[in-house]
């Protein structure tokens, strides 16, 4: 088990270092001089130069690529020419945004999920399933930026009950800062529940289909107890996978629904990175939001191997 | 084939986009850039000569929708298929090859732990935005997922004895590969590039909304709803045909999918 551990922690390793290599020399093959594009069109060739050496663009790729690996394994992602700041500065600061809208809306597609997921199982080909299973086509097919639009017409302006844009921190006010949150958290939990919610399904059904289903109805248990103990807890390995992957690409999949509600988090970031080719900035939020999903998973992986025995069993089978 | 259900759905709505598609070609009312400022805003109604109405420059809405649909389907399409290829070109080389093996996985491995569409945008700032950047960053989002399918598929059918009789015949890898997997793998490609197109649609229309896309004039339904925010709290209509044009089209895509995924590999214990 723990050579399971140190293989998937390898791997993760790898990937990492994979990742470092693509977004350096993806973002290096950009056209024009970053030099350049700090100092504007009016220049001088002398300035451009100098700040050419200065920032080390006249070393090999290989050498650029080195230290800029070890400053980011201290933590230091350079300085963002569109803000003028720190790259971890600005991370840090949108780190909160970001993960409440995650975390939030990742609560809320998985009570979705698993509601609609379970009843779709047990009365499968019923009304109710057929139900579920259009929300799980629409919920996948529905554009996050256009039910964003919608909702900010109907909620924020028809009822205005809650704010359509900006972000409240919730040392602030927790009230304020839960409403600031609502809408994007739903609009995200509406792109994820349709996968979640096949996957509950589909490992429910089999779960549902085990001997140790008929064992349990044999002795005669109530309904709940057959469902809840037995069914769901054969059935949690897959979402709960599942589960961790979301959360982990919400992290940084954020993008589109931070425009539309004009939060500051990472996607905002991310945006205003690419439209002003800001190399610095790009290269260190993307490091940190693929690290960010790398580590997740991970985590997810080894915990999910050790709630669920069979995996462990399955695994050392296989080394 | 009993009542699917998910299929043929599926295919409706995607011969709806297609009637759309080729209608653009043969006629649209109004030229899809035409201004006509006098004319703005005009509310959709069907005795209008603006169906759909009219935008904020008084461009007709159904026509730019029409014009959209190309741009979408050639950004779509086009991408896919060029993922395919490479993935599964790059998938093959990886399972027949020993020593490109780790280096080609490990890369998908890489590309694969990008997510969402932070790859794609991350390729748009090196690419010159516009459809051929768009088709150029979705296809390298669809490589890995083919290299990856394609490689297990070779993987699982090389124990099988039809192979090891063809190997033992004397087949060369290419005949091998051409006659006996291609084939094999052909119903899960199928399934996977539907659903994938599916996905790029939505990825497309992510860009173009983000202003990362297809470029203003030309029309993208991403972009429409994108030039539409300024306005769409006064006018919400803006808003509705390019949302529908975008459901309509990914939904129909995910359907075949699904419905294949149920008839040709799933047969008879589909879960669905």
């Amino acid at each position: 088990m723990l050579g399971y551990v140190l293989d998937r922690f390898k791997s993760s390793i790898v990937v990492l270092f994979v990742v470092s290599v693509i977004t350096f020399f993806v973002l290096m093959i950009i056209p024009g001089n970053p030099a350049q594009l700090i100092l504007g069109t009016d220049a001088t060739p002398e300035a451009i130069s100098e700040l050419h050496v200065a920032m080390g663009l006249d070393r090999p790729l290989y050498q650029q690529y080195l230290s800029w690996l070890l400053d980011l394994l201290k933590l230091d992602m350079g300085r963002s020419y569109v803000y003028g700041e720190s790259v971890t500065v600005l991370i840090a600061r949108s780190i909160p945004v970001t993960f409440s809208i995650s975390i939030f809306a990742m609560i809320l597609a998985v009570f979705i999920a698993f509601l609609f997921g379970m009843i779709s199982a047990i009365k499968k080909n019923s009304i109710a399933d057929y139900f579920s299973r259009s929300i799980m086509q629409l919920g996948a097919a529905i554009p996050s930026f256009w039910i964003g639009m919608v909702f900010i017409v109907y909620f924020g302006v028809k009822l205005k009950i809650l704010p359509v844009s900006g972000f409240v921190p919730f040392e602030e006010n927790f009230f304020k800062f839960i409403k600031s949150i609502l809408l994007p958290s739903i609009v995200l939990a509406i792109g994820e529940v349709g996968t979640l919610l096949r996957i509950i399904r589909s490992s429910m059904l089999d779960s549902l289909k085990q001997d140790y289903m008929d064992m349990a109805r044999v002795k005669g248990l109530s309904a709940g107890k057959i469902y809840i103990k037995y069914a769901l807890r054969g059935a949690l390995t897959a979402p709960l996978t599942i589960i961790g992957m979301q959360f982990a690409k919400l992290a940084g999949g954020t993008v589109v629904v931070e425009t539309i509600f004009a939060l500051p988090g990472l996607g905002r970031l991310v945006l205003t990175a690419v439209e002003h080719r800001d190399i610095v900035l790009l290269q260190g939020l993307v490091m940190f939001i693929t690290s960010t999903v790398i580590i997740i998973t991970l985590f997810v992986d080894i915990s999910v191997m050790f709630l669920n025995p069979r995996i462990k069993k399955f695994k050392q089978g296989e080394l | 084939m009993k009542n699917n259900v998910s299929l043929i759905l599926g295919i409706i709505l995607v011969l709806i986009i297609i009637v759309v598609w080729a209608l653009s070609f043969i006629y649209m009312p109004y030229p899809p850039n035409e201004m006509n400022i006098p004319n703005k805003f005009l509310k959709p109604s069907i005795d209008s000569e603006h169906i759909l109405g009219t935008d904020n420059f008084g461009r007709d809405i159904l026509s730019r929708i029409m014009y959209g649909s190309r741009n979408v389907l050639l950004v779509a399409i086009g991408s896919v298929t060029l993922g395919t290829l490479l993935g599964i070109f790059l998938g093959a080389v990886a399972a027949m090859k020993r020593f490109a093996d780790t280096i080609i996985m490990r890369i998908m491995d890489g590309l694969m732990a990008f997510p969402g569409i932070l790859l794609a945008m991350m390729l748009v700032t090196v690419l010159k935005r516009g459809i051929q950047g768009s088709i150029i960053a979705i296809s390298i989002f669809m490589v890995p997922v083919f290299s990856r399918l394609v490689y297990s598929m070779i993987q699982d059918t090389e124990t099988l004895l039809y192979i090891k009789a063809a190997k033992s015949y004397g087949s060369s890898r290419r005949q091998i590969f051409f006659r006996h997997y291609i084939p094999a793998m052909l119903p899960r490609l199928i399934t996977q590039f539907s659903s994938a197109i599916g996905s790029a649609v939505m990825i497309e229309t992510s860009l173009s909304f983000l202003g990362l896309g297809i470029q203003p004039p030309f029309a993208s339904w991403g972009l429409m709803l994108s030039e539409s925010r300024q306005f769409f709290l006064g006018y919400p209509y803006l808003a509705v045909a390019p949302g529908i044009a975008i459901i309509i089209t990914v939904l129909g895509f995910n359907l075949i999918g699904d419905g294949l995924n149920d008839i040709l590999i799933n047969r008879g214990n589909s879960n669905e």
